[in-house]
């Protein structure tokens, strides 16, 4: 079936994160200058203000920060609901948001903020690979 | 003789993008914008960091954001092509009021480019307000959109950070509405007016509709229709006027971000930034406010806004509500015209709690039309809190009322 959600419209500036997605890849922002990885990916460091700017392979994997379960959902999405949405401390640095998969929104208190998750993509069109992440054993 | 603001500033610095015309490489607004802020940081040694005001076309926030600063003034005044000439006359205002020392004035606007990459949202971040971002291209495929799915992750966060439970916000709503029923003019006033009108119980809100896990429908505030007004003017036009003045003794503002990616603690705002130049402009403090007007977007939206506000202690918001502190007949009394939970709610609630503060510190709040008995509290100062966006952006005011 084919990916019916809606799918991130790409910048000019962010196209090597969504090459990297393509080949299954979790490509970060960091600054060369200051050394630390930036989400979502700028122009400039938000840190330190360097227009030093490099793309690093992220090693996929991080931990939950905080949760929610939509119920009420609009659109495409309003059919998946209930669904758990979550904010994800990548181990590098910094935060994504994310489609959880691998948990019961039935069951919101069987969650654990802090509980590991590894990235993985969904194909949405021949250009768009969208990150998810899934909720893994320690 | 010169006015009040005659060399009050002066323009230090001027740059522009690394380059302008009719660029061949498409480019966004976002980066016309960042480039010559950028340079203009390399011409005058000025650091972004240092920037305290930022004034923008509809967009700085996002500026801010990408920036990652966090500014005392935010203008985003537009209003055609002659707005940063009153940006620039904005700024000239706040530096002289001594809120601001460095303002930035910034624009970007991609009028070729957007013809190549989209003037119809899309990858063109952007020509204004409300059009895409990066952080809206790397947010928009998870389903979040209405505020709730927004913000039950802060109270989640919140939830976990402090050990409470959801209950304890539950007594927010409840509360809330004991205000609301005391208030003709509250769309949950009664059973009359609403079918879901009149009191309600902190099981009833427990057990009402999911929405956003663990908000459930009555933790939310309404969606209604509201217009309303102020009128402030010099204490020289007060003094003339029939009606009672209430005094403007502080006022700060401060964002965190706009995206809630963004937000670097989900159990904090940025009203302790707002409200800590609103209490040291009005030489008052938490301990000195007799009532609290919060945007209670959510019961969350309200904890967290009264820990910050510094009338309770971290992740002890909730029990202002909680103990009857906050309730008719409290010692605090905090959102007595019923709130944007249980009063009115368009979306922009900010004119609302400006509407009530008046009403209490002017002691018009309960003619019968504004009020009933009990709704009028003894308060003399009042602390007034709005927060916007995903718990973004936050303007503070202290209010005394007239001697």
């Amino acid at each position: 079936m084919s990916y019916d959600k809606p799918i991130p419209t790409q910048g000019t500036h962010t196209k090597p994160f969504w090459q990297g997605a393509s080949e299954g890849k979790l490509m970060l922002p960091r600054c060369v200058d200051c050394n630390r990885v930036h989400w979502y990916p700028r122009h400039i460091c938000p840190h330190c203000h360097s227009m030093n700017l490099e793309w690093i392979e992220g090693s996929g994997r991080g931990r939950i920060h905080t949760y929610a379960v939509q119920h009420l959902a609009f659109g495409v999405w309003a059919k998946e609901a209930p669904y758990v949405t979550a904010y994800i401390d990548l181990n590098e640095g910094d935060r994504m948001l994310t489609v959880l998969r691998g948990v019961d929104p039935e069951k919101p208190e069987d969650i654990k903020i802090g509980a590991p998750v590894v990235v993985e993509f969904e194909k949405a069109n021949d250009d768009t690979y969208i990150p998810f992440w899934r909720v893994v054993e320690e | 003789m010169p006015g009040p603001l005659y060399k009050a500033a002066a323009i230090v610095g001027a740059a522009e993008a690394n380059e302008i015309g009719f660029l061949k490489t498409p480019i966004t607004a976002l980066q016309l914008h960042i480039e010559a802020i950028k340079n203009l940081s390399e011409q005058t040694g000025v650091a972004i960091s240092r920037i305290e005001g930022v004034f923008s076309t509809g967009w700085s926030t996002e500026l801010c954001e990408h920036l990652g600063i966090k500014p005392k003034y935010i203008d985003t005044t537009s209003v055609g092509g002659c707005s940063f000439e009153m940006h620039v006359h904005h700024a000239m205002a706040a530096i002289h009021a001594g809120i601001i020392d460095i303002a930035l004035v910034s624009h970007g606007e991609n009028g070729h480019s957007a013809n190549k990459i989209g003037g119809r949202g899309a990858s063109n971040y952007a020509r204004g307000a409300g059009a895409l971002s990066p952080g809206v291209e790397m947010s928009m495929a998870y389903g979040l959109g209405s505020a709730p799915s927004n913000y039950a992750h802060a109270m989640v966060r919140h939830m976990h950070r402090y050990g409470t439970k959801r209950e304890d916000y539950a007594h927010i709503a409840k509360v809330t509405r004991d205000w609301a029923t005391l208030n003709p003019r509250a769309a949950m006033y009664s059973k009359e007016k609403h079918p879901f009108g009149g009191p309600i119980t902190v099981e009833q809100v427990e057990e009402s509709r999911v929405i956003a896990w663990p908000l459930t429908i009555l933790h939310c505030c309404m969606v209604t229709d509201h217009g309303g007004a102020v009128l402030v003017t010099s204490p020289k036009v007060a003094a003339s006027l029939n009606t009672k003045p209430v005094w403007l003794a502080g006022a700060g503002e401060s964002m965190g971000h706009g995206n809630m990616l963004e937000m670097d603690d989900f159990t904090a705002t940025s009203a302790g930034r707002s409200s800590q130049a609103a209490y040291t402009m009005a030489g008052l403090g938490p301990s000195d406010m007799e009532m609290a007007l919060i945007y209670d977007s959510f019961t969350i939206t309200a904890a967290i806004t009264a820990e910050m506000l510094g009338l309770a202690a971290p992740g002890e918001g909730h029990t202002l509500w909680k103990d009857g502190h906050a309730a008719p007949g409290g010692k605090l009394p905090i959102n007595t015209n019923g709130g944007g939970l249980s009063f009115n709610h368009s979306g922009m609630y900010g004119m609302p709690l400006l509407i009530e503060a008046y009403r209490q510190l002017s002691g018009t709040a309960e003619d019968g039309i504004n009020g009933d008995t009990g709704k009028q509290t003894s308060a003399r100062t009042c602390v007034v809190n709005g927060t916007g966006g995903s718990l973004s952006t936050t303007g503070t005011l202290v209010l005394v009322a007239d001697d």
